[in-house]
């Protein structure tokens, strides 16, 4: 009994301590979204739980140590003759039995609650592609390779792959959903903070896996309506100097995923360098030869299989076509143009 | 793996009397039939989550044939091993090859003519939709299991044939015919997820 | 002279490999040398070798193996070729299909040139077998570790020892990725390497994991449980021997393009990627047989083969831990297997299981994956908690605290560990009504899991505890596993896994678990079993150097692991942001990494070289109960002279007057 009463008191007083230093730390990164509250709320209170359970264990095992230790002159003496406490046994069953059940039903609520429809939300359809993002928004027929998002209302991703599983995770949003081929999966945000963030495909997806990232910009509701009219109507080409064009186009390959297969340093990498590409001459898959000239590079970006260039393989996703539009296509091919 | 005839007579060292090593084999026995059955319980589940509440359109009286060929098949095993351990040396030997017989002929069914004639795309051109691969993937290690049957029945009705087994040395005998009523369950299974269950869609026969 | 003979093996083997490789190219209408001269010198490295070894010793079991395993490839590559040839496919050389038959077929060469199978020929025609009956006539004594022999001993032995080399792979992997990690940017690995070397890091882990259970599990059972070996030698036997060349089809993956799935294998990926994911899932598949009827095998044993008295509440509890860990090996493995087996079958005929085109649904395979892949990480880590509850008692000279609720503990979180596994998809965009009843059943782990805790703890208390290694590792197993089993149910909880899903913090968790679970229990057994095995006494002061090592090395790598997945770290990159903040971090796991292996080596060392210099044990040096310990050291051909009678609980330690036991006659050795 005695025992008991220390190491309870110990324990007590530690998991306090420990409980409320664990409390200071910020686990996780800026919270960026509605969605992000609820879910800090729940991990903060299972932190609690797991601090005091560890402190506990540990506590006993710990006191243990020290205070049943075989001391000198007992190197024959044995240990108290307990077999077991059928009380204490059900208790350490039903205890955590129920702490679980409730944590699974407090996920449930909060589960819920981060994924319930709201009347004016907005839809987007994203699309996943080894290995980039590109995004659509069905309302106002815009289609774009970043994902803007007005403050404070919440969007509906309605997300599907084109080739295998990638996962959509903004970590200061918190919550993640995998793009599956053939499926489409749903994911609520409601973003709350203006300000850029980066999609991080979290499903292991190839080669430039890693690279995968898609730009999100969450901005103020008056500068997202500026931006979606801006694509509505978009510049035309000729609108635009040569350099602004060069600029537009580089974001635009960064932004659209060229640059996880392509280098612009000559270095190699999954597809061709596009260093020094324009106006060379390319060797093709089928041995013959053709200039790489502005024709080309279109035709090349919006339809790959139609020519393969010798050694590489022929993985360039297809799809394009429907995701840039004319200008971007037009920039892409100025910057290209721009690498000497 | 188990399926097999234990020594004879006891080598000096063998730790356990003939009647536990008659258990323990049961038992082995038993066991990996279990876990196979988990291998064709998960194909069966792959097969309606795939396929739903449809089938393809197949040939009914092939898959009513063979299903009774293999029926048969596993009435004939019974009575092998009923005949040996009556020392019954005749009717095991032709019940035996009876079940030889009629498991080659369910493969031919399958094999040789459900392979061949049913309306999923054909094997040789390389493409499969979900109907094809699911059937042949069914059928094809069905009758994979089938063939080991085979085999190993072929080589017990050898065995017997040479004398080696009698009432008081079975144990081969039995595990053979075990695994082939095994396998002849795991058919009854089968064929109505492949033939019965759910609506026929896409080319009829 | 012996020198002779081996350079003679050594330059035969290679200049048959040299022709082997040529023939063969000639016979597949290629020019005879190629321009890329590594895959010729790889295979003169492997007949090299072979030959060297058939120099050494001409009947070894595993050069004869070899051997016939490069046949067994040279054979399947034909095999296919001459098919396509008849059938008149274009083009009649396609790599793919011929590797495979080449893997299957090699396997087989495997098997039948080791010789583990000829019994079971010879029995088909008709011929009987004895069983085999101690060393090999006539031979040196080691030659029966390399070769088929039937005693549970042996295999037991070289179960562990393969696992150990298979520990000293994966971990070499994981220190070359890891140091790549320790700053942001890529510096040596490409993209495609890390991928690979995470992947074989994993598998390679796990079939040690897998190993080492069944070394332990080998070993130990039939002597607690009073047989004269497992119920089926021969398949015994045979367990081990089809897993080694499984373990090689893994490795060899590496030549043929690797794979960059990740463990996993998830398809669609895993349909599109490069040969080495056949040789990879061939591998695991191959694999998977020695689980299968490893566990008929225990099974069998623990049912039929108990000494008389030993009723199911008399067992040791590893033997308890053994028994659900082999249910789940029966059943689970199957899916495993079925679910790359479909994966193979996609890549080589087309077969659309998992190809939203032709039909097929991509989610199919995670569902027959992690049916067997949860279950899988309970068989990780029930031997270890088996072995915690094992020796607690002993170095706590106490009786085993609810001896009954830790026996059964072990059985239910085997069969509620079937009823969980969809809780790896929480993401993954499967029905909404699926995630949480899955949340609420996986949360229920955590309850028999509990229950093995606090009767550890009930078992210390007010004990006489001493601290040897072997204690001393079973102590960090319980703070360590504690650590990965608490960060479980934030997993398990579908609003928070959306966060950490595929994130460090899920690295952390399950490195805790396995650890905790295994990693630690298994260096507590065999520092404890080691004197048992060897008859010989390790080094103490280098085992505590080791746990320390291990220890420090471990906490500081689990516990920044997680924190760098909160922050924002995802899994399987090759490079990260350093603007997450977890730059530092991933320095430190580094480090920490080089930390542990440098433990585990010299734990390692200090095991093999105790084996033939420590001094000669005492017969029952930790003073334990269990009847294996009562017998000489190491333990003779046949274990007990006569079944031992059980007439006593197992762990009564400090019960005046108590025996377990009753060994008759009185062994010698006292
Ligand atoms: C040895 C291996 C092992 C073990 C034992 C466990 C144990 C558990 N695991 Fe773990 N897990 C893995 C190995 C393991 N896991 C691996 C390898 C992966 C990743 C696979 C991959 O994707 O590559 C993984 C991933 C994984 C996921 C998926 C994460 C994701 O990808 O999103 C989840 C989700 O639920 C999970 C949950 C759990 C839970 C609830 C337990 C429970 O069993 C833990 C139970 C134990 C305790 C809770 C501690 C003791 C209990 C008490 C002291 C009682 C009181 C407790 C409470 C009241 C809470 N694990
Ligand atoms: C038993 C299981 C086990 C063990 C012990 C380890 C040990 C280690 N693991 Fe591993 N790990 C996994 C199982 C394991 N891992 C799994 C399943 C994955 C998932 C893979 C995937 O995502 O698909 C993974 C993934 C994984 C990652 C994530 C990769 C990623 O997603 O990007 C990392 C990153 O740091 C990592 C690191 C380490 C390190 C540093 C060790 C160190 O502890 C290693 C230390 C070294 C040793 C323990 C070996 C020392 C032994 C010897 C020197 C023996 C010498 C003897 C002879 C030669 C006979 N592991
Ligand atoms: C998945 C990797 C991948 C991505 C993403 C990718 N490419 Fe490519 N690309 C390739 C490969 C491989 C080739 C060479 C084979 C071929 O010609 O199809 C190639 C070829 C090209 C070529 C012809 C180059 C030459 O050397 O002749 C151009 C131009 C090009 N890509 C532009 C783009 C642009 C623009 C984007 C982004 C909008 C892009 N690529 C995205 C892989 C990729
Ligand atoms: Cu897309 Cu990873
Ligand atoms: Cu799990």
């Amino acid at each position: 009994m005695k025992h008991g009463i220390i190491v309870g008191a110990i324990i007590a007083v530690v998991s306090a301590a420990m409980i409320l230093w664990m409390r200071t730390i910020q686990w996780m990164p800026v919270q960026a979204a509605a969605e992000a509250r609820p879910i800090d709320w729940l991990f903060g209170l299972h932190i609690d739980v797991i601090t005091f359970l560890y402190v506990l264990v540990n506590g006993i095992l710990l006191y243990s140590i020290f205070v049943f230790r075989r001391k000198k002159g007992e190197e024959d003496a044995v240990g108290a003759n307990l077999h077991g406490n059928t009380k204490l046994e059900i208790a350490w069953t039903v205890i955590p039995l129920i702490t679980v059940l409730f944590f699974a039903y407090l996920g449930t609520l909060v589960l819920n609650d981060i994924s319930a429809a709201a009347a004016d939300e907005m839809d987007v359809n994203v699309r996943a592609r080894q290995w980039s993002w590109s995004f659509e928004y069905p309302e106002a027929g815009v289609k774009s390779t970043e994902l803007y998002l007005p403050a404070g209302r919440k969007v509906k991703l309605t997300m599907t792959s084109e080739d295998v599983i990638h996962s959509f995770w903004v970590p200061e949003f918190r919550v993640k959903m995998d793009t599956v081929p053939g499926i489409t999966t749903t994911l609520r945000i409601t973003p709350s903070e203006e300000g850029t963030y980066k999609v991080r495909c979290a499903e292991l997806c190839g080669t430039a896996h890693a690279a995968m990232l898609g730009t999100i910009r969450v901005v103020s509701p008056e500068e997202f309506e500026q931006w979606l009219q801006g694509k509505q109507a978009p510049t035309s080409p000729a609108d635009l100097s040569e350099e602004e064009l060069v600029t537009l186009g580089a974001s635009t390959a960064e932004a659209a995923g060229c640059l996880a297969c392509h280098s612009v340093d000559g270095s190699k990498s999954v597809g061709p360098t596009w260093k020094g590409l324009f106006g060379s001459e390319r060797t093709l898959a089928d041995g013959s030869t053709v200039v790489a000239d502005e024709d080309y590079i279109r035709e090349s970006i919006l339809n790959p299989k139609a020519k393969t260039v010798a050694g590489f393989p022929d993985i360039m996703p297809p799809t394009y076509g429907d995701t840039l539009s004319e200008l971007d296509v037009e920039a892409l091919i100025a910057y290209i143009r721009s690498l000497k | 793996m188990a399926v097999t005839t234990a020594p004879a007579h006891e080598a000096h060292h063998e730790e356990v009397s003939p009647a536990r090593r008659l258990y323990l084999n049961r038992l082995g026995l038993w066991l990996f039939i279990i876990s196979e059955s988990f291998l064709f319980g998960g194909i069966l589940v792959s097969r309606f989550y795939l396929w739903g509440s449809t089938r393809p359109h197949l040939d009914q009286a092939l898959g009513m044939s063979v299903t009774i060929i293999l029926l048969i098949s596993s009435f004939f095993a019974n009575r092998a091993e009923v005949a040996i351990k009556y020392d019954d040396h005749k009717t095991f030997f032709r019940s035996i090859l009876m079940t030889i017989g009629l498991g080659l002929l369910f493969l031919v069914g399958v094999v040789g003519m459900e392979w061949r004639t049913s309306p999923v795309t054909p094997m040789m051109n390389g493409e499969f939709n979900v109907y094809g691969a699911i059937l042949f993937f069914m059928t094809g290690m069905h009758a994979f299991h089938v063939l080991t049957g085979v085999i190993i029945l072929a080589i017990i009705a050898r065995l017997g044939k040479k004398g080696h087994f009698s009432s008081r040395n079975f144990w081969g005998v039995e595990a053979a015919v075990v695994y082939w009523h095994f396998v002849d369950v795991v058919w009854v299974f089968f064929y109505p997820a492949l033939y019965l269950i759910g609506t026929a869609v896409g080319p009829a026969h | 002279m012996k020198i002779g003979r081996i350079l003679l093996g050594l330059i035969i083997g290679a200049a048959a490999g040299a022709a082997l490789y040529v023939v063969m190219r000639l016979i597949l209408g290629m020019p005879a040398m190629s321009a890329n001269p590594w895959p010729m010198i790889a295979l003169m490295a492997a007949t090299g070798v072979i030959g060297l070894m058939l120099g050494i010793e001409p009947s070894l079991g595993l050069a004869r193996a070899l051997a016939g395993m490069v046949l067994g490839f040279a054979v399947g590559l034909l095999l296919v070729y001459g098919i396509r040839l008849l059938l008149g496919m274009d083009p009649a050389w396609s790599p793919e299909p011929a590797w495979v038959t080449g893997a299957l077929l090699g396997t087989i060469g495997f098997l039948l040139g080791v010789g583990v199978v000829t019994d079971w020929l010879k029995w088909t025609w008709g011929e009987e077998t004895p069983l085999q009956d101690g060393p090999p006539k006539g031979k040196p004594a080691w030659v029966r570790y390399f070769g088929p022999d039937q005693n549970h001993k042996v295999i037991g032995v070289q179960y562990t020892v393969t696992g150990i080399l298979l520990l000293g792979t994966a971990g070499s992997f994981a220190m070359i990725f890891r140091t790549e990690l320790s700053k942001a940017g890529i510096d040596f690995l490409p993209a495609d390497l890390f991928n690979t070397f995470i992947s074989i890091h994993g598998i390679v882990m796990i079939a040690s994991i897998l190993l080492g259970v069944g070394g332990l599990m080998n070993y130990l059972v039939p002597l607690m449980l009073g047989a004269r070996d497992m119920a089926f030698p021969r398949l015994n036997s045979f367990g081990f021997w089809v897993a080694v060349p499984g373990a090689i089809l893994i490795v060899l993956a590496l030549f043929f393009g690797g794979w960059d799935t990740g463990w996993t294998g998830y398809a669609p990926l895993s349909v599109r990627g490069p040969l080495g994911i056949d040789f990879f899932m061939l591998g695991v598949f191959i694999f998977g047989f020695s689980s299968i009827v490893g566990a008929v095998n225990l099974i069998t044993t623990v049912v039929g083969m108990r000494a008389p008295g030993m009723s199911m509440f008399r067992m040791p509890i590893f033997v308890w831990a053994s028994l659900a860990t082999s249910l789940i090996q029966l059943t689970g493995t199957q899916l495993i297997a079925l679910s790359f087996l479909m994966v193979v079958l996609e890549r080589i005929f087309n077969m659309g299981f998992f190809d939203p085109a032709s039909g097929g649904k991509v989610l199919l395979f995670q569902h027959l994956f992690w049916f067997y892949s949860h279950p899988a990480v309970y068989i990780f880590i029930l031997p270890g908690l088996g072995i915690i509850s094992e020796l607690l008692p002993v170095f706590a000279r106490k009786p085993l605290f609810g001896y009954k609720w830790i026996a059964l503990s072990s059985m239910a979180i085997a069969i509620i560990g079937f009823l969980v596994w969809a809780h790896h998809m929480f993401t993954s965009g499967m029905s909404e009504s699926l995630r949480v009843p899955f949340m609420y059943s996986t949360m229920l782990v955590a309850v028999p899991t509990g229950v093995k805790f606090f009767s550890w703890l009930g078992t210390m208390w007010r004990g006489k505890l001493t601290f040897p290694t072997p204690m001393l590792f079973v102590l960090t197993s319980i703070a360590v596993f504690l650590i990965g089993g608490l960060t479980g149910p934030p997993l398990a909880t579908v609003p928070t896994d959306l966060h950490l899903h595929d994130s460090y913090y899920v690295v952390g968790h399950f490195h805790a678990t396995m650890f905790g679970g295994f990693v630690f229990p298994f260096f507590a057994a065999l520092y404890f079993w080691f004197p048992k095995i060897t008859g010989r006494m390790y080094n103490e002061r280098l085992g505590k150097v080791h746990w320390l090592l291990q220890t420090v090395g471990f906490y500081t790598m689990s516990l920044f692991m997680m924190r760098a997945g909160l922050l924002g770290m995802r899994r399987r990159i090759v490079d990260y942001d350093p603007a997450l903040g977890v730059e530092g971090y991933q320095t430190v796991v580094t480090w920490a990494g080089w930390i542990i292996f440098i433990s585990v080596t010299i734990g390692v060392i200090n095991l093999a070289w105790s084996a033939y210099r420590g001094k000669v044990a005492e017969p029952n040096p930790w003073g334990s109960r269990s009847p294996e310990w009562q017998i000489p050291s190491p333990v003779p051909e046949h274990n007990y002279e006569e079944p031992f009678e059980v007439v006593g609980d197992p762990y009564d330690y400090g019960v005046p007057g108590s025996v377990y036991v009753k060994i008759e006659p009185e062994p010698a050795s006292g």
